[in-house]
């Protein structure tokens, strides 16, 4: 009997459960919520110090940077200062930032604000952690009144209108006496973005509001939710119940599995990320003092040539990343494709085991009895699929000239470690581009290996290359952008032929959205664009929800109903249930 | 008094008693055929799979294909056969199993007799360092040290076989204990026998069965733990073994997939072997627990 009458409550729970959102809703007006899902941790929310992605990520809906980039074609466009201009020297800019703009509390947008963020950078050395480099070059900012910013650099500076630094309110951060405590989470937080943070809940959720004096125009839904999940499987699977709305980074095979499911659009952007293969080129410090364990061997660059050439490329892109990628070449993904490069035929080192070979022999490297010519050792992540079964291609591909490769996965952590520690010989990584090319090339300059210490400078490779840094310091200063474009191709092509890494694959970002609960996502490029990791918040801000009238009302009424009643039938037969039960019983006694 | 060694020596030292008395248990006997096949398979199957055919660099079917007539388990995320590879992952998931389990036994052992024959101080440090592991979770453990030390087949067979002695180590204590407090022991001593012809010719042959029907059943769990410890994504991924292929199922998305032939087949294989190791490792204690 008391099986049976819990049983039948539980039934009423569930039942009341599910109709409780609708119930919900009935009172006050719903707010549209986008609901996305998100893997990544957030290291911090101060844009001072936030390196993550996804930090990054939420830090463009929380703050305009004075500049920005459009969304149908990123050239720059008006950020918080609508109007610039360099001196005839490029040494000075002059940024007028219009009245009129507010912060989401209400106060005005003024030229203190931007001149106050650029000066505790250059007067902070913890401010400056995330976004330093745009700052380096700077010798004073000042407000000269409350429209104009004029920044003073020493040397010319190319990057000066992708400075991609999030602005901050003069009124609440002057009160802040240590930016390295300061969490930035004094909820609401106060912003020039598009959205406000309102919640955060560390390993579970981020909630944003629609910032309603944003000058743009307030957004066209009411709040922003961020949902955590443990990996992409369940978040791909939460978003083909329609728990969430949008997902990005999937796997091909999660992509795939979307196809033809109601309610789901799906889209196939070229991403702005590159897979490469480090190969360790003799690692040292800016002293040049070597660091690190990495087999002699590969400081021939015959052999890191021989390395690149062995590697069928084609294939991974086509067994791999099952068709969604491109063919790595140059530093930029095609998605720039200003400032892409491709090696001509001359330069092409096309997949030859053969010739590999025979360049290993004629370095000095011969088979020894066993048919191995020296082990390495490859580096990845465990977890990532990419790298699991990359790491099975290579080993084969390299034991087919005779280097036995031992494969190790480790954790993002250790990976960390291991190159920066250079106890690599080789290892996978992977960079998201910027507009401006700058900050990916500047990776590859002698200046970015670390300290004697160890520490300070972020090589990606330990690539230094006399020839390479010319070109660098060529680039910055070069103001004719057709004659820059032709520097930074160069560069790339001198990092394709000395090989400290080979670029594998440019990775399409494969997103996918509920187009039944949103319609239409502004992508960054119009054509081919990405909705989530933009250089920008467009993907966001754009969103437009679908058909309110007819979703929010109509058709959850009659459900509503049932539900009711069908709650009011059961608790009603449960009730009377009980009632004899308790009757009989006492008549029993 | 020598009842146990009598026979101790009439079923396992002569063998035909120690043998018939487990074909009498008909379990045990189907759980050693079924051993026996699996070794068999592990052993010979691995040099009639031609190379290229695991090679992902060299097949060329379509990934994700439903079982059929071609491969009639499917494919994989990389078109191999999973038919090829539930055959080529036997080989390592028994590898790791038995040597884990040998090294687990072996501790277990070495542990259990020390500190049951010496007493006093040593067994006090002993016995601390085995509960130590034995309230530690082992799986927790196991986890840390494939960690910690470079990834390989090795790292595995070491983090299972120091994480699943302690078991064995107090077993064999107990059971040390009681031999040692048997007369025959107390007469080999009076005679003049030292530790060594004590622990060696009377507690270790007392010892050994219930050691050998340990290591069978630690096999078990230690294919178990192998399996696990790949799906963590903490074995040697150019390796396959059942627990790897289950890992990479999941990795690549054959739920979302719906692909059941890539996770249902190592997984019966998991459940398979380890039933047969279990039903063997009963089977012999019952054979060979003295009963008083």
């Amino acid at each position: 009997m008391r099986v049976k009458s819990s049983a039948l409550l539980a039934i009423a729970t569930t039942l009341g459960v599910s109709a409780a959102p609708a119930t919900a809703q009935e009172q006050a007006p719903t707010p549209v919520i986008l609901k996305v899902a998100i893997t990544q941790q957030i290291d911090s929310m101060n844009p001072f110090l936030a390196v993550f992605q996804s930090s990054t990520e939420i830090g463009r809906l929380m703050y305009d940077y004075l500049t920005a980039y459009a969304a149908d074609d990123q050239r720059v466009t008006e950020g918080l200062a609508n109007r610039w201009e360099p001196s005839a020297d490029k040494l000075t800019w002059t940024f007028t930032v219009p009245e009129g703009k507010k912060w989401s509390d209400g106060q005005p947008i003024t030229a203190q604000d931007v001149a106050f963020t650029y000066n505790l950078m250059l007067t902070d050395e913890v401010a400056r952690t995330a976004n330093g480099s745009f700052v380096t070059n700077f010798a004073s900012v000042a407000a000269t009144d409350d429209k104009t910013v004029v920044v003073k650099t020493k040397a010319p500076q190319v990057t000066m209108l992708a400075l991609d630094i999030p602005i901050v309110p003069k009124h609440v951060w002057e009160k802040v006496t240590s930016v390295k405590d300061y969490t930035n989470e004094q909820m609401p937080v106060v912003g020039s973005g598009p959205f406000v943070l309102t919640e955060h809940v560390a390993g579970q959720f981020i909630k944003l509001k629609a910032n309603k004096n944003y000058w743009r125009g307030a957004a066209k839904y009411d709040e922003l939710h961020f949902v955590y999940f443990q990996n992409s499987d369940a978040a791909v699977q939460a978003l083909a119940k329609g728990e969430v709305d949008l997902v990005n980074r999937m796997a091909p095979a999660q992509y795939e599995s979307l196809e033809g499911k109601a309610g789901v659009t799906r889209n196939k952007a070229q991403g702005r990320r590159f897979t490469e293969l480090l190969i360790n080129p003799g690692a040292q410090t800016r002293t040049g003092e070597p660091i690190g364990d990495g087999n002699p061997a590969l400081k021939d660059v015959r052999v890191r040539r021989a390395i690149a050439q062995a590697i069928d490329l084609d294939a991974l892109v086509s067994r791999v990343n099952l068709g969604y990628a491109e063919k790595g070449a140059g530093l930029v993904p095609p998605v720039f494709d200003k400032w892409h490069w491709q090696p001509g035929t001359s330069e092409q080192r096309e997949f030859d085991p053969a010739a590999a070979n025979a360049a290993l022999d004629a370095a000095g490297f011969p088979r020894r009895p066993d048919g191995t010519r020296f082990g390495l050792r490859l580096i990845g992540r465990a977890g990532r699929a990419y790298d699991e079964q990359a790491s099975e291609y290579l080993k084969r591909s390299m034991s087919e000239i005779g280097i036995p490769l031992d494969v190790r996965l480790v954790t993002d952590n250790q990976l960390n470690e291991v190159t920066t520690a250079a106890t690599y010989d080789l290892a996978f990584s992977g960079w998201a581009t910027n507009v401006d090319p700058d900050f990916i090339l500047s990776l590859h300059t002698c200046a970015q290996r670390p300290g004697a210490d160890g520490k300070g400078g972020t090589t990606d490779a330990y690539f230094c290359d006399e020839t390479y840094d010319k070109l660098y310091a060529q680039q910055l200063s070069e103001f004719d952008e057709g004659k820059r474009v032709e520097i930074v191709k160069q560069m790339q092509a001198r990092f394709y032929d000395q090989v400290p890494a080979v670029v594998l694959a440019y990775e399409n970002a494969l997103e996918a959205y509920r187009s039944d609960h949103f319609a239409r996502f502004t992508t960054q490029p119009a054509e081919g664009g990405v909705i989530m990791a933009q250089n920008g918040m467009w993907g966001y801000y754009g969103a437009e929800p679908a058909g309110r009238a007819a979703q929010s009302s109509g058709s959850r009424w009659p459900g509503l109903v049932l539900g009711g009643v069908v709650i009011a039938g059961l608790v009603v037969v449960s009730v009377l249930y009980a009632r004899r039960r308790n009757a009989t019983a006492g008549e029993r006694e | 008094m020598t009842g146990f060694r009598t026979r101790w020596f009439s079923r396992v030292g002569r063998g035909d008693g120690a043998v018939g008395g487990f074909l009498a248990h008909r379990a045990g006997v189907a759980g050693a055929v079924v051993l026996a096949v699996a070794a068999l398979v592990a052993v010979i199957a691995p040099l009639f799979i031609p190379a290229d055919a695991l090679d992902v660099t060299r097949v060329s079917d379509a990934p994700w294909q439903a079982p059929g007539l071609g491969h009639w388990l499917g494919t994989d995320h990389a078109g191999r056969s999973v038919a090829l590879l539930v055959v080529q992952g036997a080989g390592t998931s028994l590898f790791v199993g038995l040597t884990a389990a040998v090294l687990s036994v072996g501790i277990g052992t070495l542990v259990g007799i020390v500190s049951g024959h010496f007493g006093g101080l040593a067994a006090g440090v002993l016995l601390r360092v085995t509960d130590f592991f034995l309230v530690l979770p082992a799986l927790v453990l196991a986890i840390a040290l494939s960690t910690v030390l470079p990834r390989g087949l090795g790292t595995i067979v070491l983090a299972i076989g120091l994480t699943s002695w302690p078991s064995t180590a107090r077993m064999v204590r107990a059971q040390t204990l009681t031999i040692e407090a048997r007369p025959f022991v107390e007469r080999a001593r009076a005679l003049g026998g030292g530790h060594g012809h004590v622990i060696g010719r009377h507690v270790l042959p007392s010892v050994l069965p219930l050691v050998l029907v340990n290591a069978t059943l630690a096999v078990a769990s230690a294919i178990v733990a192998e399996s696990t410890l790949a799906f963590l994504g903490l074995g040697d991924p150019t390796r396959i073994s059942w627990g790897a292929m289950v890992h990479q199922a999941q990795l690549h998305g054959a739920v979302p997939q719906r692909a059941w032939w890539y996770l249902l087949p190592p997984g019966l294989a998991i459940v398979v072997v380890v039933l047969a190791f279990t039903l063997v490792g009963r089977a012999l204690e019952a054979v060979v627990t003295p009963k008083r």
